[in-house]
Parts: C-alpha cells; sequence; structure tokens
C-alpha cells in the first residue's frame, strides 16, 4: 500500500482464476497419482514399451547391419570397436592408478623413515596442484 | 474509452513475463559454481576438491566426500551461489570432495554397483586421504550414492569411515505396497533384459520419465505454473530455472547397475536381507560400524520414508540418528528451507564428530 492507500501490485488477469485452477489441479493430481499407482498402469506402460522394442527389434537390427557394412566399406570403426578401444583404455587408466597408489605409499614410508627435519613434501600435495585442471570461474556471480 | 487505455497496459505487462519465461525455458542457468579443482580421474569418474575458504587451523580435520546417484549431474549439491550445500559446507570449515560418476557410454554398459563400490569409490576415496593426509573421513550418500556408500561403508569397514551420511536411501524394498517403480518394473510387467538389450544403458529420458511420471500433473503442469505464478519474482524465478537445468540435464546410467538395482533391490530386497553378493561377498550391514545419520525426506515420492527407516536396526554403529524432515526428495536438500533446516542439522552431527 502507498502512502495513499492505493495498492501498487499489478492487475494479474488470471488472479481471479487461479483457485478455480489450483483446486482442479489438485483433484487431477490425485486422480494421476492413484492412477499410475494401479497394476493397470503398470500392466499397460510395461506391453507399450515391451510392445515398442518388440516392433522396433527388427529395424534397429538392419539399421545396426546397415551401418556397420557402410563404416567397413569406409575403413571407419564400429561404434563396437570404439567401446572395445576405451574399455582397454580405461584398464590402462586402472593401472595407472594402482601405481599411483603405489607411488604415494612408497613415498610415505620413506617420510616415515626419514629423520625429523629432511621429511620430502608429499608427492599428493605437489601433484593435486600441478596435475589438477582448475575449474574454477573466472568470475564469481553472487 | 477506458478499456482500450488498459488494452496496452495488459499487453506491456505480459510482454516481459513472457520474454522472461521464455528466457527460463530455453536457457541453461548458470550451476556448479562454488570453485573447485579437479584432483583425480578413473574413466568417467571424477574427484573435485572444493577450494577451502578457512585456513587450515579453522577447519575440521576429517574430510568430506559427498557422493551422489549415478542417474543425475551432482551439481544439485551445488546448485547456485547463495543456495549451495557445497558452498555452506565449505564455509562452515569442511574439507570438502565431490565424486561426480560422469555420463556412461556404451563401453561402460557392462558396469555393475559393485565396480561403483569397490572399485571407483575406494580409489576416489584413497587419492582424498593421500591429498589430505587424513586417515579418517566422512561420507555423505543421496539416493542411489547412499546405497553405493552403505555397501561400501559395510564391505570396507576398516578403510577409516567415521561417519556417514544418508540421504533419502532406498534400501529396504520390503514394503512393495509402498512403491511404486516396485510395481512398474514388476517381472510380469517390465522386461529389464529387453531393455538392456535395446539400449545397453538406460537411457536418460526413460529415467527422467518415471521420476516425473510419479506425480505427472505436478511435474508436467504445476511446475510451469509455479514458475508463472512467480515470474515478476526474481528471486523465485532464477531458483525454478537453477532447478529446472539440473532436472532437464538427465544422464543415462550403466546397464548392468540398472539391472542390479532392479533385480537385487527392487524385486528381490537382497540388501536389507544379507543376501546382496557384491563381488562375490555378502553384504552384512552389521559391519557397518560408522557413525550414522540417516535423513528421510517425509514426503519423498521417489523414495518413501519406509525405504530409509529399517537401516538404523540392521547396522552394527554405535552412533546413530534418525532426522525426519518435511519436503520431498530434492527439496530438502536444494529447496528454499535447505539452508534453514537440512544444512544446518547436517552440519551440527557432522561438526561434533569431525574433530
Amino acid at each position: 500500500m502507498t502512502a495513499n492507500g492505493q495498492d501498487t501490485k499489478p492487475v494479474d488477469p488470471f488472479e481471479a482464476l487461479r483457485g478455480v485452477r489450483d483446486a482442479y489441479l489438485d483433484s487431477m493430481s490425485k486422480v494421476m497419482v492413484n492412477a499410475v499407482n494401479s497394476e493397470e498402469y503398470a500392466q499397460a506402460t510395461g506391453a507399450f514399451l515391451g510392445g515398442y522394442l518388440t516392433l522396433t527389434a527388427p529395424a534397429r537390427e538392419a539399421l545396426d547391419k546397415a551401418m556397420l557394412q557402410a563404416l567397413e566399406q569406409f575403413s571407419l570403426p564400429s561404434r563396437q570397436q570404439v567401446a572395445v578401444l576405451a574399455e582397454r583404455l580405461t584398464h590402462i587408466e586402472t593401472r595407472c592408478d594402482d601405481m599411483d597408489a603405489k607411488l604415494d605409499r612408497i613415498l610415505e614410508l620413506s617420510v616415515s623413515n626419514q629423520p625429523r627435519g629432511d621429511a620430502i613434501p608429499s608427492r599428493s600435495k605437489r601433484t593435486a596442484k600441478k596435475a589438477s585442471k582448475s575449474t574454477r570461474p573466472r568470475t564469481r556471480k553472487s | 474509452m477506458t478499456q482500450a487505455a488498459e488494452l496496452p497496459s495488459l499487453g506491456s505487462m505480459l510482454d516481459p513475463r513472457l520474454e522472461t519465461f521464455t528466457r527460463v525455458m530455453t536457457t541453461k542457468a548458470p550451476i556448479a559454481q562454488t570453485p573447485k579443482e579437479l584432483v583425480w580421474t578413473l574413466n568417467k569418474a571424477k574427484l573435485y576438491r572444493y577450494v577451502p575458504v578457512l585456513p587450515p587451523e579453522a577447519r575440521h580435520p576429517v574430510p568430506l566426500l559427498l557422493v551422489f546417484a549415478l542417474m543425475n549431474r551432482p551439481s544439485i549439491l551445488d546448485l547456485r551461489p547463495g543456495h549451495s550445500f557445497v558452498e555452506y559446507m565449505v564455509g562452515h570449515g569442511y574439507d570438502v570432495y565431490l565424486l561426480d560418476w560422469g555420463v556412461p557410454g556404451l563401453e561402460d554398459k557392462d558396469l555393475k554397483l559393485d565396480d561403483y563400490a569397490l572399485d571407483y569409490l575406494p580409489r576416489a576415496i584413497r587419492k582424498m586421504k593421500a591429498i589430505t593426509h587424513s586417515t579418517e573421513f566422512s561420507l555423505l550418500g543421496w539416493c542411489i550414492g547412499a546405497i553405493l556408500t552403505t555397501i561400501y561403508a559395510a564391505l570396507r569397514p576398516d578403510d577409516g569411515l567415521r561417519n556417514l551420511l544418508l540421504l533419502t536411501a532406498p534400501l529396504d524394498f520390503s514394503n512393495r505396497q509402498n512403491l511404486t517403480f516396485a510395481r512398474w518394473t514388476d517381472e510380469k510387467y517390465f522386461d529389464v533384459d529387453q531393455v538392456l538389450a535395446a539400449f545397453g544403458n538406460i537411457p536418460g529420458e526413460m529415467i527422467d520419465y518415471g521420476a516425473k511420471a510419479l506425480k505427472p500433473v505436478e511435474n508436467y503442469i504445476g511446475n510451469y505454473w509455479k514458475l508463472w505464478d512467480n515470474i515478476d519474482n526474481a528471486r523465485a524465478v532464477e531458483s525454478w530455472h537453477a532447478m529446472n537445468t539440473w532436472v532437464t540435464d538427465t544422464i543415462p546410467m550403466a546397464g548392468a547397475a540398472y539391472r542390479q538395482l532392479i533385480v537385487d533391490l527392487y524385486r528381490n530386497d537382497r540388501l536389507m536381507q544379507g543376501k546382496l553378493s557384491i563381488r562375490g561377498n555378502m553384504v552384512d550391514l552389521k559391519q557397518l560400524r560408522a557413525n550414522l545419520l540417516t535423513v528421510i525426506a517425509e514426503g519423498d515420492h521417489i523414495t518413501p520414508p519406509c525405504q530409509s527407516e529399517a537401516i538404523l536396526s540392521k547396522v552394527g554403529s554405535a552412533d546413530t540418528e534418525l532426522y525426519r524432515i518435511p519436503g520431498g526428495h530434492i527439496g530438502i536438500m536444494a529447496g528454499s528451507s535447505a539452508h534453514k533446516q537440512t544444512w544446518p542439522h547436517i552440519n551440527g552431527w557432522l561438526a561434533t564428530r569431525s574433530q
């Protein structure tokens, strides 16, 4: 309210309908929640999904086959071959991580065996700073 | 004359509203802005360390690792500046780490819960311990992240886990009557192997549909009305924009992990019955001995409270607490009242156990 008693809130043409709308949505919501919780809904969605997958399976297979042949013609690797390659890279990464763990352990032991004052700075602290890729945003919105 | 004068004002009133609505619906809000650095990667997984804002002497010595679900981005934990759980915890002196599982590709379709809980998670923890020089740590698992952290905590009780926080944890699948997902994925109706044979991984859109279809009117209609009703409130609009950016950024879930979730958990409740085998070892919840805080969202339709209650009586922890809070699956951590209720409670519980 302003000093002269005038309401400064802008006129909302939907205000009058809002109560009706909310009441309708509430009742609809209850109906729909009951519907999706029913065995019939579970059965219907399951049947729809199963039917869709069964019907589209031949088309998917044909497309995969055609794509595979086309890629072979162009001497390009298939999706499956790229996936196998990615798996192998993950194995290599895992090995590297194992070695990283062993190195950390060795350094930890060597530090604990050093006379006090000669301790080597932790590898993790040094490499974390060096190797890590900073994702700090340049500017920060508040 | 009066009516004619009012018509342009109606138009000028709607124009900026429509403009805002269109902007929010067609653009992405800047989320996950808290400064962080990448400290470890393996395959798609990444471990981030958030840049501390307090001096070392003012910080808690026990680091905190956040583990989110497999089928959504973890950016919900760091939604937007001024309203971010990560920012809040960093500001309260925690050395916060976040494990981002990444987006699985076709090559990851065989990744199981076993791999996440006993390979990726322990490796990330090892790296975190190496960086912090701390032998002890705290874990916070949310949703599927809570399943993974529970499995890890039970199978690796001597790794130094001091505190375990489980948020809206779907662990107990015995009350099938209350679980809509259990009904939808019942073997009578849902052929999980047929779906995986077709897609490899479960498409993000399918997971998104599943979550939204639990409350279709709210998610497909009410949500947009809520935006329109608050379109003049810049704060509310930005909040909605940030949440919508997160919700619409769906990611697939590794096929084998999804199969375990459906077959071992939703259909057979193997975790609570002590029959869940992970890499040949039975998950015995009595082996979980860390201090345990379980947070339940009373209005959670994705993980109903009945799924998170029984864990307390199954674990071997001497220090346990069940904290109930009004709100939904995501709202309790990212909603407008999270910073007044959930976050302070988590901080209060964890601070006394992180010295």
